[in-house]
This record gives C-alpha cells, structure tokens and sequence, in this order.
C-alpha cells in the first residue's frame, strides 16, 4: 500500500484582465523561467564510479551501493497524517462501478447520495447538496469543480473506468497544499501511465438501468519509451422514478473519447499529454433535453533535479459547454498553470513549495427566471504554498507546517495555514492531529445569481459574500496488527464561519433576499476503516462513519430560511464489502451499505445490497453479472418528498476481452 | 473531436478552437523543452548498478551444459523489451570471459523474437505479459531476472527491487532449481529468498 506522492493542486490571485492572450503570455514566462532549472542542476542522479571499479565489487558492496534518494520513497499509506483512503483500479471493477461517482461509494469517509439518473450530491464531514461546495475534485491534476457554484457536475466526469490507477479520497481540509475549495475533503482520480495500459480492450455490456455501454481502449508505442493509448465509451442510462413509480424522463446518453501519450526517460524525466473530449444528452422535465458538451488537454513535465529534489509543471486547458433549456446555458474556459518543487534540506526536513495560477472565462446566456449578472466575466486566481516536513526524531516524530497564500478576484488574500504531527511509535502504528484553516472562496452563484432576471429582484445577488472559513481540528490513529488486518479512526471537529445563507432585505417580508455570509455552524464526527484479509481468497473491508452537523445564523444576522438548507446529511452510515475469490476463475463480491435518514428532507435510512459474479475462462476474458440495489424495487437517498426521485434496483452484465 | 462537431460553428466564431490550438503550440513548445533536455541524460545510478548485477550473474550462475552449443559458446545475455541499459551494459561486458566463454548482449524487442540465451532480463515494458514469458521460458534454463514490481509473483526467478534507495536481490530459488540453474550460495547469502507466488 504505497501512497504516491500526490500532485498538489489548484491555484489561485486576481487582476482583471480581458485580454484572452494574456494567459499564454503568462505561461511562456513561466516555461522560460523554469527551462533555466535543469541546466543549473543538471546532475540529477548520484554519479558512481566507471563500470570497471563497479564489477570489483562484492554483491555484498555492490548490494549497498545508494541509487535513489531515500526521501523521495513514496509515503506509507500508514504513515500519511490526515484522513486518507485510497480506492484502487481492483476495488471498482470488483465493485462493479459504472461510473466515478459509484466508485466513490467505496470510501467510507465520503456522503454520497444519488439524486435521479445523473445527478449526485458527494461530499464529506457533511453540509451535502446537490450544489455541495466544499470539495476539491481532481482528474489527473485537472479541477473539476465549477466556478459557477463551487461545486461539479458528476454527470460529465468520467474516463475509461478499466484505465484508472486510483481514486485518493481526503476527508478534511487539505487547503494548504491542494488549495481552493480543499475545505471538506479532496478526491484525487488518477489514471494509469499508457505504460501500464498496453494492448487491446473491448468492452460491452447492458441491462436494465445502465441499458447500454461499450468501451475501447489501444495502447501502443511511438517510440522506445514513449507510450501512447487511445480510447472511446458510450452509455446509456435510463429514468430513475417518482416514488408513485412514474419514470421521471431524466434517461441520458453520453460519449467520450481520448488519448494519453507518456515518455519516461531513464535520467527521472516524465511527460504526459492528454486529452478528453465528451458530449452527452440529458433528459430533464418537460420536451427539451440538457445538453453538455467538452473536452480538456493537459501537458505536464516531472523531472528529478540533483539526487532527491524533483520539480513539476502541469498545463491545461478545460472546456465546458452546457445548456439548459429554460435555465441557462454557459461556456467555460479554464487556463490553469501549477509548477512545484520539492528539495529536502539536511536529512530532517523536506520541503514542497509551489505556484499557481488560473483564468476562467464564463459566459452565461441567462433567461428570464433567473440570471448571472454580470453574464460574462474573466477571473483570475493566484497562489503560492510552501510546506517543511521536519523529522523532529529520526522514523518516529514528523512535524509538517505549511501554508497556502491565495489571491482571487472576489475577496482578496486568504491565508490557509495548517501544522500536522504524526507520532509512529513502531512500524505498525501513527497517532496524527492536525489543526489547518482553509477558505471557500465565492462562486459566481454567491456573488452574481439573480432572481428574476430583470428588477424587481426576489433574489438580488450577494454583493457583501465573502470566502467561507473553517477551522479543523483532527485527531487520527491507524494501526497495522498484523500484515492481514489493518483499523484506522479519524475524528473532526470542523468550525465554520461566513457560511452562505439568504438575508431578506425588507424584513419582516422573506424577500426579497439577498445572498449572504450570515451563517455560522459546526459539524464533528468519526470516520473508521477494517480492512481484513482473512486468507488469500477472501478480503473484508468494513467502514463506518458518524456525523453530526449544525448551522446558525451569526450574531447581526437575520437569515431564517437557510439553515435547514445548509446540508442534507445522515447521521451515520456503515458498509461491509467482501471480496471472495471462489476459485482463480470465479469471483464473488457484496457489497452491503446503510445510510441514516436525512431529517430535514424527510428521506428515511435504507439499507442496500450489491451483488458481482465474474468469471475469467481465460486471461484475457472477463465476464460478469451485477445486481445493483437489489433489496428494494426503489429507493430514496436525497431530496424533499416533492421534488424526490428515487433510485430503481438495477441489474446487468458486461463483457470484457483483452488482446 | 467530431462530439463537437454540432458546436464548432459557433466554437470557431468565439475563438475558443483557435485558443485550443495556440494552447496546443504552447504545450508542444513544453514538449520541446524537456526533449533538450533529455538530450544530455546518460542511464541512471540505478540502472548502472542493474547493468553490473547481470554481469555479475553470469560468474555466480551454472547452467546445464547442454544449454550451450559447445564449450566456446558465448554466454547470452538477453534484454527483452524496453532497454533501459544502453551502450553501457555492452560495455560492462566488453572482454569479459567465464572461462572459455565470452558474455554477450542481445537485444529482443518482443517474445516472438527471442532466441537462446542464458540470461534473460525482462523490462518493464513487458510487465504485462509476464506471466506468459516465464511460464514459456520454464524448461530452457534461463535465469530470468527483472526489476517490476510484480516480477517474484509473476513466475520471475531474480528480482532487482530498489529499497531504501539500494538495490535488493529477491530470489524465488524454486524456479531456478525448476530450470535446473545452480545459484552460488555467495549471491544466496546476500539474497532475500521468496516463496513460489509470493513477491
């Protein structure tokens, strides 16, 4: 269980400019600034003598011979001091996940709630929403979250599911390194290497709510070492249903295609360029459908600079198209720049410092129910972070101090400082606490939403918000008993401050309102994991999480509407997976899960039950049977009793070949 | 790109497909840069120390006599897949005799190519069709040797793993008795020994 050292994200600063050249400008300074760094350190490997003294050497000799820098050594998952749990490629197709947000069913340490057919209200410590703001969502580096609301749209984030690496999922703040929106939790998707993707894929599959998908994938290689894959899926998903069993006309379709080149070098230079591109339709209430159409290109170049420092620099860009009917439809474009560098200094302390920068460019065409005013606005965001990881006692005491200096357009600068200590007494066993503060700077659904579109205004935007403040307090311990059965615990105590809330204006009349940071609140919890395997054959994971949260208006204020609106989260959920090899041909897997109700929406507790047959006849096929949801006809996880739609017991097979 | 094809009217009106292109340029420019400065790069600490191990096998090694064509034959010393040692594992082996037999390199690109050798490093790039490599090589005496993550499990004989920054020999000593190869109890001694199957 290596934790890859993750790539620290986002970015943020200000300025107004317009200019759509300006961005570029920006990132060729930046590229000639850091083209200078490799030819100041170009030695990026510890020089041993000529081959002939090598041979002399004993295999004893030869054996202690130091060929990598000790610090860079990926951390232990067991050492990492926050509230980490990694989903692995092997655990969503045992899972039988057909999508990323029922992949991300399997970390305990997130709510995860399944509105209709494609919609999904995912955070963690809670304040849950289809508009769930606090959660920074990365794919391969690249943001996810929209600046529109802070928040994502879950139905357009997908790849090949067979090419992911491993889904990272950080419950609590990760601000300092990872930045913006980092308030709640961090989900960090990664992709396999094409490296690791070689060959042929053809997959097929349906049944009766995922009715129809498809995939293809080709990897080859351009040239030695440089390493490409191409790919393209399909599916099809049909309606969820009213809870008087009417279908609900939410069915969608969607596509996505894209490719993956990588170049690794022997001398610690990596490469990768890739690219997605996406469209898909959507049905929603009344004749006219959702359309969302996209697509993204990443650069990013890692390279080793001396024996153990290294650098990286990613680029990309991010379009996304969507329209509405009878709401809005927006087009984004997202510029983002991110360069870090990592050098440990002596042997006790290891440093991370990096720089950022985005542009978005939104442009909404508003209708007459509601508006973005201005529609069409630049912003920018500027940051800086620097992170000491100090050894305070060799292997057993690990103080990280860090902080974040974010610049936007809206509020200014935000500090979002944090200090961790992780005490590993043994090899087997971490005690870790954190205090870190982190800002959820606003989206423009807090500044520029308007209600009507023309005046008089119900809601007249939220001209006073401000960045939403927390300060966590966390206390972990995670112990291996033996190398078969490991338990982890995390407990939080968050304290918000300037939470969103809707503020009337000509009180005692309700509206109109105006959107404002009158809210204050508080959620405290405790996240726990199992994982068992009980002999080679069968594995055990078990997670269980408690959850309490709250929200009232701040001294002054006189929101009364919003703090039942604040969140939708249960008090507690739990899950048991098993993963049982019946034979090297035949798996097994179950997958049982209770979510508590969700009192202020009314929704009750349920309790559900997934079930995955697969057969592999041989090595390159695959072939399985998944029930998913099979104790009720239909259930409900989100939403008031009106506008609820509830999610249908689902069931179907898939087809896979290799070649 | 044609799931776009319904907007690219309007996409090329607003500029964002000529943007998409400039930001093309900008990252191909990115590729450049790396490419100058891949042009200085020699092989790695690491992959040095692995060229000198597999020299050094061949001297802490016995294979069957019937292996070779007579007793001038060469040891063979083959690399299949991805090389990631270069000139330089050549020039660990340049004039190197066991006895009457010079030690030479050969490179095979994929399996179909491979031909006798004694030796056989298998590249990561192959990873995925290890299985199948050691399960076709196990009645040729080839000491197989690798540095994947998965190479001891996967059916490989010696795996070079790099751990706390060294190298670490990890030896599944049933598969080399299975071909019939006599490891030395000087590389044994230094060697972590791994069960069948396990890593």
């Amino acid at each position: 269980m290596n934790l890859s050292v993750p790539s620290r994200a986002p970015l943020p600063l200000r300025r107004k400019i317009r200019r759509p050249h300006r961005p570029a400008t920006a990132l060729l300074a930046l590229l000639a600034l850091t083209a200078v760094i490799p030819r100041a350190a170009a030695q990026s490997d510890p020089v041993l003598p000529p081959p002939s003294t090598l041979k002399k050497l004993s295999v004893e000799q030869l054996l202690d011979v130091v060929v990598t820098s000790v610090s860079k050594r990926p951390e232990r998952l067991l050492d990492a001091a926050s509230a980490i749990q990694v989903i692995t490629a092997d655990d969503v197709r045992r899972a039988g996940a057909t999508s990323i947000p029922e992949a991300l069913r399997l970390a305990s340490n997130l709510q995860v709630a399944q509105i209709d057919s494609r919609q999904w209200a995912i955070t963690s410590r809670g304040f849950n929403n289809l508009f769930a703001d606090k959660l920074l969502v990365l794919i391969d580096g690249r943001s996810v979250y929209t600046p529109l609301y802070a928040g994502v749209y879950w139905d357009v984030q997908d790849t090949l599911l067979e090419d992911l690496d491993r889904i990272e999922v950080i419950s609590g703040p990760g601000a300092t390194q990872w930045g913006a929106n980092a308030v709640n939790g961090v989900i960090n998707i990664t992709t396999k290497s094409a490296k690791d993707t070689q060959g042929s894929l053809l997959l097929g599959g349906g049944g009766s709510e995922l009715r129809a998908s498809g995939g293809a994938r080709y990897g080859g290689r351009l040239a030695p070492g440089v390493y490409y894959r191409v790919y393209g899926k399909y599916s099809d998903r049909g309606d969820s249903v009213r809870p008087n069993d009417r279908p609900s006309n939410d069915a969608w379709r969607t596509g996505q295609g894209g490719f993956r080149v990588d170049w690794d070098t022997a001398a610690g230079n990596t490469m990768t360029v890739q690219s997605d591109v996406y469209d898909a339709t959507m049905g929603q209430p009344g004749p006219d459908k959702i359309r969302a159409n996209g697509g993204n290109l990443i650069g990013r170049w890692s390279r080793q600079v001396g024996e153990s420092s290294d650098f990286k620099l990613q680029v990309y860009y991010d379009r996304t198209h969507r329209r509405i009917p009878g709401s809005f439809t927006q087009n984004l474009d997202t510029y983002d720049v991110d360069f870090q560098y990592h050098l440990p200094v002596g042997s006790a302390q290891d440093i991370v410092w990096g720089l950022g920068y985005r542009r978005v460019e939104d442009d909404i065409t508003n209708t007459l129910a509601n508006a973005f005013l201005p529609p069409r606005v630049g912003r920018e965001w500027l940051n800086a972070f620097a992170q000491d990881e100090i050894a305070l006692s060799k292997d057993r005491l690990h103080l990280t101090l860090g902080t974040k200096i974010e610049h936007n357009d809206y509020t200014g600068t935000d500090l979002e400082p944090s200090a961790r200590i992780a005490w590993t007494p043994d090899r087997s066993q971490t005690i870790w606490t954190a205090v870190s503060r982190a800002v959820r700077t606003p989206s423009r659904i807090d500044r520029d939403l308007y209600s009507p579109a023309t005046p008089p205004y119900r809601i007249a935007g939220g001209p006073h918000v401000v960045s939403e403040k927390l300060v966590a307090y966390e206390l972990g311990y995670r112990i291996q008993v033996d190398p078969q059965l490991t338990f982890s615990l995390a407990t939080f105590y968050h304290d918000y401050d300037d939470l969103r809330g809707l503020e009337p204006l000509t009180p005692p009349l309700p509206f109109p309102v105006e959107i404002s940071s009158g809210l204050r609140g508080y959620s405290v919890g405790a996240e726990f994991t199992a994982d068992w395997r009980v002999n080679p054959s069968w594995r055990l994971r078990a997670g269980y999480t408690e959850l309490r949260t709250s929200s009232e208006p701040q001294p002054g204020s006189i929101d009364r509407t919003s703090p039942r609106s604040a969140g939708h989260d249960p008090n507690r959920q739990a899950s048991l997976r098993s993963l049982f090899n019946l034979s090297a041909k035949w798996e097994l897997d179950t997958d049982l899960r209770y979510v508590g109700p969700l009192k202020n929406q009314s929704v009750p507790g349920y309790t559900e039950f997934d079930l995955r047959i697969g057969w592999h006849p041989t090595e390159a096929w695959e072939l399985s049977l998944h029930g998913q949801n099979l104790l009720h006809d239909h259930h409900a996880e989100f939403n008031t009793p009106g506008s609820r739609r509830e999610i249908e017991r689902g069931v179907y097979g898939k087809i896979s070949w290799r070649f | 790109m044609a799931l776009l094809k319904p907007n690219a009217g309007a996409a090329l009106r607003r500029g964002w497909a000529r943007r998409w292109a400039s930001w093309s340029v900008v990252i191909a420019l990115f590729g450049a840069t790396g490419a100058a400065a891949r042009a200085e790069a020699a092989i790695s600490a690491e992959n040095q120390v692995k060229a000198v191990f597999l020299f050094n096998f061949t001297q802490f090694v016995k294979w069957p006599a019937r292996t070779f064509a007579d007793a001038q034959a060469p040891i063979v010393i083959g690399v299949l897949g991805e090389d990631p040692f270069g000139p330089y594992l050549d020039g660990v082996v340049q004039n190197e005799k066991i006895g009457e037999r010079p030690i030479v390199v050969r490179r095979y690109r994929r399996l179909e190519d491979l031909a006798e050798c004694q030796l056989l490093f298998i590249s990561r790039s192959e990873s995925a069709r290890l299985e199948q490599i050691c399960e076709q090589l196990r009645n040729w005496s080839v000491l197989t040797v690798g540095d994947s993550e998965n190479f001891n499990r996967q059916g490989g004989m010696v795996r070079l793993a790099t751990e706390s920054g060294k190298i670490q020999l990890r030896i599944n000593v049933t598969a080399a008795k299975t071909a019939e190869l006599t490891l030395s109890s000087k590389l044994l001694a230094h060697a972590v020994i791994v069960a069948p199957g396990k890593n």
